[in-house]
């Protein structure tokens, strides 16, 4: 297996659990506050799935440098100012911020969830997406009305399992 | 580009990766409930310890090959901002971060049992450490941006 495959591989289990651990997070967090409020067990699987989200994020990021050392090392180093990757970068900045954000409890949580979501998803969009030829400000846009949508889909999903309108 | 010298452009870029997330570590475990002084110790440590190896790396690096064969190339190319914005840019903030990082690595190990209940310190701490996460985050952006160049 050459060094392209391993770091391909590697850069998908991250965004797996990324995605995957982001999706899981928002589910618990609506079945945790059903009842008004996070009891402990609850806690305890929340901080399980905050773990794998963070090592997703980890694994994403140094396999995306290895990446970039590749791009160096053959000669395409065109796609180090490809727009669609620093709208990637971008995104998981804004990933990265937001989990501190979350942790310092200076975002409300639904808008916390949100960016997480859509970040999460957006940065698998636009890894899928080889032949996107946007600009850089495009993929934002993008990004930015995908961040109103998830906002909007998940107060509709709270009004109708948690059965009233929540914050 | 010799194979020792693409060796040390990697150990340059992945200690720098490990750096930063040594750094978002120690900012997120400041702001937990129970605030877990031992792995805050550990990850204090290693973005010190990475930040001095990325920075003699990076030197090595730059003395025996960059300033040679890579940056004529940079400046004769489409982006030569690259090299005397961004890399003098990078040169000179770089070295804030083993500073910053060996302030924040003093407060935590002299200081960390008092943390929790001193808040005025972890906040300042909680302040310099964002700085050093933003000055390695930029820097990390700063180099795919130069590589980008070598064209």
């Amino acid at each position: 297996m050459d060094i392209h495959s391993i770091l391909l591989i590697t850069h998908l289990i991250g965004v797996a659990l990324g995605v995957g651990g982001a999706t899981f997070a928002g589910i618990l967090y609506l079945k945790a506050i059903k009842d008004g409020h996070i009891d402990p067990m609850e806690g305890e699987w929340l901080s399980v799935v905050f773990t794998v989200l963070r090592i997703g994020l980890v694994i994403l990021v140094i396999s995306g440098f290895g990446f970039f050392l590749e791009y160096r090392f053959t000669g395409q180093e065109e796609r180090l100012i490809d727009p669609r990757l620093w709208a990637k970068m971008t995104i998981i900045l804004a990933l990265v911020f937001n989990a501190i954000l979350i942790q310092m409890r200076k975002i409300p949580m639904w808008l916390g969830e949100s960016l997480s979501i859509t970040s999460w998803y957006g940065a698998l969009a636009l890894g899928i997406m080889q032949n996107a030829d946007y600009s850089y400000f495009t993929f934002l846009i993008f990004y930015a009305i995908g961040v109103i949508i998830v906002i909007g889909i998940l107060s509709v999903i709270k009004r109708l399992y948690l059965g009233k309108i929540t914050s | 580009m010799t194979q020792s010298l693409s060796i040390f452009l990697s150990i340059h870029v992945f200690i720098g990766v490990t750096g930063i997330i040594a750094s978002y570590a120690t900012l997120i475990w400041l702001f937990k409930r129970n605030i877990p002084i031992r792995l805050l110790k550990i990850s204090s440590l290693t973005a010190f310890i990475a930040y001095i190896a990325t920075w003699l790396t990076g030197g090595y690096y730059y003395v025996l090959y960059y300033g040679g064969s890579v940056k004529p190339i940079i400046k004769s190319g489409p982006t030569p901002w690259a090299h005397s914005i961004i890399m003098e840019v990078k040169e000179h903030i770089f070295l804030f971060l083993p500073v910053l990082a060996f302030v924040i690595l003093l407060v935590i190990w002299l200081k960390g049992n008092s943390l929790e209940k001193n808040k005025p310190l972890r906040n300042a701490l909680a302040l310099v450490v964002s700085i050093t996460l933003l000055i390695a985050v930029l820097m990390a952006l700063g180099g795919i941006v130069i590589s980008g160049a070598v064209r």
